[in-house]
């Protein structure tokens, strides 16, 4: 296997752009990492996770569904001009996008989101590049190509046919360990502490054996200020809005990201509101990816990447909450 | 669950958020705020549809609804909705008028089974606005009585003037494949209603005589009333098993993407409208 | 895919955010700053949704000129040179004072700076003003007088820092949101809360102390804590005797305030006055916050300062953790009165009356004869034209028709002048009356600074390309000024605007753009090594001593009798903003308040069949408008609320026009109303 400089990365990244739509980890000027292309700003592997849902790539906040033009002519929403090349997603990142794959494609296929979403090369990124040093969980796969931070390079480890082709024109030095290193890196992933996940576990346990009073959700909701901002940097979350806007003339059906969070989110024309009080968004919000998903899909749907803990101002994320709710009810 | 129609699907190119564009045959007014819009396919084809199901309804610049279909499929040539002038695109659309273009995608959803049905002596409950998609699978029984047992239909509304499809109503209460009962809440000063009790429409529950083994019953209506009916059918002895419901939500894409149809784990779009109540019973927020 | 930092343009906590725009330049996005000071990656739902109004089809692209009553396509060399005779001809017939400039807190800093030159140096007019005379003009007089400085005395995150919080006539979680999130987050850590609102806001479920006290009875309240502090010893003596005059009048004025008294007026306990007074006063540090359930009053300058006489009188001024704290209601309405879009000062509240601060504005911006004369305000200046003493008004980036109070006052004003130019992004109720209407550049396509309620200057970055052949407002007023004759007003960019502010203006000395690049500063700002000033009034007052200035308590203007028996109180809701030009063409904020409401007590609802969601007329002296009913215990019997942001049913149809007679502010908050159920 290969190990890559950032540098060494980054001219590989580059060499790439002429075929595909590339979208790495960048720092913008005030500090701020996002995947972006590489002329927005120094590649920015070490950080750990983006603090934006890396998902947005393949389902933004906002897209055209279709596009009527003045002679009365559908559009389909123009599949993309290259396929996307992403860099970025850790293990936890990985497996959101394969449940939002598995989400868009089953019963019917969300046309919009693969128009993106096929073709697209995935580069996972994991080891010791996280936040202050943190270790990230080695996917393992799920993804084209990983790379794998020992502290100092990336090793580059092709998981598909396709990553294994493209990395070929990656010029960097051959590992030469033998395979030490990645047993080693292998060892410390597997021994990174399952606090997180045994307590939204036993958190999904409860919530299903209907051990949580509403006084608990009506609880954390007077502390929700229906800010949106644990759905729309939730890498699982796919709700979203669909309207109509005139645009040069043309007429535009557009779709923007969406939340439960909000009361106008399931209010009928009549007024008539299934969740028309916050404590029922709050629950659903948490019971949504614990418990309903679990029973829909087979598995929760938080993958523990922390992002709506971040971004919540008051602290009522779903780690958080869960914490709570085991502390309090187990 | 269903899948679009072929028709449709094929129109669209396997683009799920494309409408079909399809003509208004006619209008017909149902009372100040509802219409009963004929809409045809183009080329005369069939939308391909089963009793229960709901398309959704595009104008453009003014978006998208679902709207449940109001006819039987064993009509042929055009297929009917219902629509309460209640919101931004029901409003925009009953400015069209006949001959106008109106976007389909469709149909979506969970259907009366009919097969299911079969040999059922069939309690087909509606209040208000649930005439609405019940009027297909009423029609249906209507077309293909042999099918089904005895067959009862109650119908409540808020006034005597807030029922819907009243000429129906009257031709089904005076055929002989239905037997017929009609309430409404109030009736206001001025106005007058012969046709049935006035009362809300579990009233009509207790005196019906039913063959508790071999009877289904069918509820659609506004929120507030399964509660209702539910109890009082039960008290008649009908367990979950025996009580089919159709529920309503607020929707966006009707194919399980957009998230706001969601009951815990159930899709209204996709998994419903139409569930048999033992399905969704002890899910939170559902009835 | 291009992502350009820049500033909300809603409320004034001043969050900082990506705009995304796609390949064709069309805002598709934002993201949060997850290095910003204040946002810290978060955002609440009008910043998450601020991508999306700049592209509504309904943006105003052309200039238009009103030819037989009716709205009609122009060039702009069309109307601005009508705009330019117009106002030269108004002036030389009607005297220079015959026109008047509305200024706008959405705007940029430097588009104020140069709207104020224009009216100056230009027009030699002391009439600009803006809507903060409709916010906070109540606010920047009180605070003025007793501290010396009319800002937001410490900093947001100070909230992090303070014992107690009295959060009094601001719900701000929906108004500041990010800020009332820092409160409940200082509350989950132990800091006592005390909400003194008669509306059960969301801050209220996890108060400590809920008061809900009569509308308008503010100044009775807070003499009655003081009136407890002083009996029971809690004052703090060392800061009384040391940082301020006039202790004895305060005394002597709430010497009959007795918790009994208080509370007869407030009608509320005894007990509740004695326990706030004492939970507030033993707090090792206590912060006020108020908005605009403080200023908007016939006597909202008394409000306030009875605030900053509290704060004075426990010592909760000058350090970490206490203060003042006003919070300013627009993105840039600090900015719009620091850079001196009002009638009595120049930039950094240099006064107009003072020779000294003339003579040095005539040197910088070459011109003689600047005015010494107060010019009128936001609101004398509709009475003015109502009067027909005020001919014509340049309106930039406001609506007075809906912000204002009484709106047929208002519009019967706008009808009687000879000239309106509206210069906007979208069409309003006012564009509909103007001669001239001129399309702007909104917040998204244009640079510039907007100043934050915590006096932290930060850049807007033009993310996109304006519609059609809108402009910024700063260039539009550039180019009038030429047509004027006058080159003074003519720039490459905000940027040379900036330098040229730094120069005239001390707090803003320092606020060059290469220093605020990605962090804001926080004025008072001198120079170019000034770090910027958290919090004000350490050691010293602006004006030497802090200056009690205790006030009695008036009852408001309008008070409800037999005919309008409600005390009806105006506001705005947590998805809109203000007259709902931008939220309203939001896809989510829209969807999520529809229609106009009004919010009643179940009570009341029952007692006089009216039900949720309902229909509704609510009227007052002024006029009618029709609402749904919203029926909640969020507000008291007795008490009707109601937002402004509705075009179909505008709150301000019925508000009351009634001044504070300094600051001039009207009374929002209370006026008398009948509620009765509509088809």
């Amino acid at each position: 296997m290969k190990r890559a400089t950032t540098q060494e990365l980054k001219t590989f990244f580059e060499s790439l752009g002429t075929d595909y739509d590339l979208r790495a980890p960048v720092k913008l000027h005030d500090g701020t990492r996002v995947l972006g292309g590489l002329d927005e700003g120094p590649l920015a592997l070490e950080g750990g996770k983006i603090p934006q849902k890396p998902t947005s790539v393949f389902f933004p906040q906002f897209d055209e569904v279709f596009m009527v033009s003045k002679d009365g002519q559908f559009h389909a929403a123009e599949p993309v001009k290259k396929p996307i090349f992403v860099v970025g997603f850790t293990a936890q990142d990985l497996d959101c996008l394969e449940f939002i794959d598995k989400f868009f494609s089953e019963n019917y296929r969300d046309d919009i989101y693969f128009n993106k979403r096929d073709g697209a090369v995935l580069v996972g990124v994991s080891g010791k590049c996280g936040k202050d040093g943190e270790f990230l969980k080695i996917a393992g796969g799920k993804c084209d190509i990983e790379l794998i931070s020992d502290g100092e390079c990336f090793i580059v480890h092709p998981h598909t046919d396709k990553g294994k082709a493209l990395v070929e024109s990656l010029k960097a030095s051959e590992c030469g360990c033998g395979g030490v290193k990645m047993e080693t890196l292998k060892e410390e992933s597997d021994a990174l502490p399952k606090d997180d996940e045994e307590t939204i576990d036993k958190a999904s346990e409860l919530i299903r054996a209907g051990k949580v009073p509403d006084d608990f959700w009506n609880e954390i909701a007077t502390r929700c200020i229906a800010c949106t901002s644990c759905n729309l940097a939730c890498p699982t979350c796919t709700c979203f809005e669909v309207y109509d806007r005139e645009q040069d003339g043309k007429m535009v059906r557009q779709r923007i990201w969406d939340s439960c969070q909000l009361d106008g989110f399931m209010r009928e024309a009549s007024g008539h509101n299934p969740a028309g009080l916050q404590m029922q968004r709050t629950h659903r919000r948490i019971h949504h990816k614990l418990a309903a998903d679990v029973e829909r899909w087979g598995h929760r749907t938080c993958m523990l990447c922390g992002r709506c803990d971040d971004v919540c101002p008051t602290d009522i994320g779903i780690k958080s909450v869960c914490k709570e709710i085991v502390e309090r009810y187990s | 669950m269903s899948v679009m129609t072929k028709t449709i699907a094929e129109e669209t190119g396997g683009q799920i958020y494309q409408p079909l564009l399809c003509k208004i045959g006619s209008k017909r007014v149902l009372t100040p705020l509802e219409t009963l819009f004929r809409i045809e396919l183009p080329e005369g084809r069939e939308l391909g549809h089963r009793p229960g199901q709901f398309v959704q309804v595009s104008i453009l610049g003014y978006g998208e609804a679902p709207i449940s279909i109001s006819s039987s499929p064993t009509r042929k040539g055009y297929f009917e909705l219902g629509v309460r002038n209640a919101g931004t695109l029901t409003g925009a659309m009953h400015e069209l008028k006949e001959g106008d273009k109106i976007g389909i995608r469709g149909p979506f959803g969970t259907f009366f089974d009919a097969e299911k049905l079969a040999g059922k002596d069939l309690v087909l409950i509606a209040g208000g606005c649930g005439l609405a998609p019940m009027r297909s699978l009423i029609q249906y029984c209507e077309d293909r009585p042999s099918e089904f047992g005895k067959l009862t239909i109650l119908y409540g509304a808020k006034t005597p003037g807030d029922r819907l499809y009243k000429e129906d109503l009257v031709e089904w209460g005076n055929s002989n494949t239905f037997a017929c009962n009609y309430a409404v809440d109030g009736v206001p000063d001025g106005a007058c209603f012969d046709e049935g009790q006035v009362g809300l429409i579990t009233v009509l529950i207790p005196p019906l005589s039913l063959d508790v083994q071999n009877t289904v019953a069918v509820i659609v209506g506004p929120p507030v009333m399964y509660k209702f009916v539910i109890a009082e059918l039960k008290k008649k002895g009908l367990t979950e098993e025996q009580i089919v419901v159709s529920l309503e939500r607020y929707m966006k894409c009707g194919v399980g993407k957009c998230g706001h149809c969601a009951i815990e784990h159930l899709y209204c779009c996709i998994d419903g409208p139409v569930f048999w109540l033992n399905e969704i019973s002890g899910i939170r927020g559902a009835i | 895919m291009k992502r350009t930092l820049t500033t909300c343009p809603y409320c004034g906590t001043g969050c900082q955010f990506y705009l995304l725009a796609d390949d064709n330049g069309r805002l598709v996005g934002v993201e949060p700053s997850s290095t910003h000071v204040v946002a810290k990656g978060q955002l609440c739902v009008k910043g998450w949704n601020a991508f999306n109004f700049p592209n509504h089809p309904d943006r105003l692209t052309v200039p238009q000129i009103r030819k037989d009553g009716k709205l009609v396509e122009a060039s702009w060399d069309e109307a601005l040179d009508l705009i330019a005779s117009k106002l030269k001809e108004t002036q030389e017939k009607h005297g220079t004072d015959s026109i008047a400039f509305f200024s706008s807190a959405k705007t940029t800093n430097e588009e104020n700076y140069a709207l104020m030159k224009l009216a100056r140096a230009v027009f030699k007019t002391n009439n600009v003003d803006h809507c903060a005379r409709l916010c906070h003009s109540s606010t920047v007089v009180g605070l003025a007088g007793t501290f010396g400085s009319g800002a937001m005395t410490n900093s947001i995150s100070c909230v992090e820092e303070t014992d107690c919080i009295l959060v009094t006539g601001s719900n701000t979680t929906e108004q500041h949101p990010l800020i009332g999130t820092r409160v409940i987050n200082a509350v989950k850590g132990g800091t006592k809360l005390i909400v003194a609102d008669n509306r059960k806001i969301r801050l209220a479920d996890i108060a400590d102390m809920h008061i809900r006290w009569e509308n308008g009875t503010d100044v009775a309240f807070l003499n009655g804590l003081m009136h407890v502090i002083i009996k029971e010893g809690l004052a703090d003596d060392e800061f009384v005797r040391t940082r301020t005059e006039n202790y004895d009048e305060l005394k002597t004025v709430v010497a009959e305030f007795t918790p009994e008294r208080a509370a007869a007026i407030c009608k509320i306990t005894p007990e509740e006055v004695v326990n706030a007074a004492r939970m507030y006063a033993t707090a090792e540090r206590a912060m006020i916050i108020y908005s605009m359930g403080i200023t908007q009053h016939s006597h909202g300058v008394d409000n306030v300062k009875s605030c900053a006489n509290l704060a004075m009188l426990t010592g909760n001024v000058g350090k970490t953790g206490t203060g003042v704290n006003p919070l300013r209601g627009q993105n840039n309405v600090q900015g719009a009165c620091d850079l001196g879009a009002l009638p009595n000062v120049y930039t950094g509240y240099q006064k107009v009356v003072d020779e000294a601060s003339r003579a040095k504005f005539e040197k910088a911006w070459g011109v003689e004869n600047l005015p010494g004369n107060v010019g009128l305000t936001v609101t004398t200046a509709i009475n003015a034209a109502f009067d027909g003493e005020l001919k014509a008004l340049y309106v930039l980036g406001e609506n007075p028709m809906m912000s204002d109070p009484d709106q047929h006052h208002v519009k019967a004003g706008l009808d009687k002048l000879d000239f309106l130019v509206v210069q906007d992004i979208f069409p309003t109720p006012t564009t509909a009356l103007a001669d001239v209407v001129l399309p702007a550049a909104c917040y998204a396509e244009k640079d510039g600074t907007f100043t934050s309620t915590e006096r932290r200057c930060q850049r807007v970055r033009k993310a996109c390309d304006p519609p059609g052949k809108a402009r910024q407002d700063w260039d539009i007023v550039g180019d009038l000024a030429r047509r004027m004759g006058y080159d003074g007003l003519t720039y490459n960019s905000p940027k040379e605007i900036m330098d040229e502010i730094t120069e005239v203006t001390p707090i803003y000395g320092g606020m060059h753009y290469d220093r605020i690049d990605q962090v804001g500063l926080q004025w008072p700002c001198p120079d170019r090594e000034h770090p910027g000033t958290p919090f004000l009034h350490k050691g010293t007052f602006k004006r030497g001593l802090g200056l009690f200035s205790p006030a009695p308590y008036k009852p408001s203007m309008e008070l409800p009798d037999d005919e309008y028996p409600f005390v009806l109180s105006t506001g705005r809701c947590y998805f809109h903003f203000h007259t709902g030009t931008m939220t309203r063409r939001s896809r989510l904020l829209d969807r999520e308040e529809r229609f106009p409401y009004i919010e009643i007590h179940p009570d009341d609802a029952k007692r006089l069949g009216i039900y949720d969601r309902f229909p509704v007329m609510v009227s007052t002296r002024r006029g009618e408008v029709k609402a749904l009913a919203r029926v909640s215990d969020i507000v008291i019997p007795g008490h009707l609320f109601m937002t402004f942001h509705f075009e179909e049913g505008a709150a301000n149809v019925l508000t009351n026009n009634a001044l504070d007679p300094v600051a001039k502010i009207p009374e929002f908050k209370v006026c008398a109303a009948q509620i009765k159920g509509a088809s």
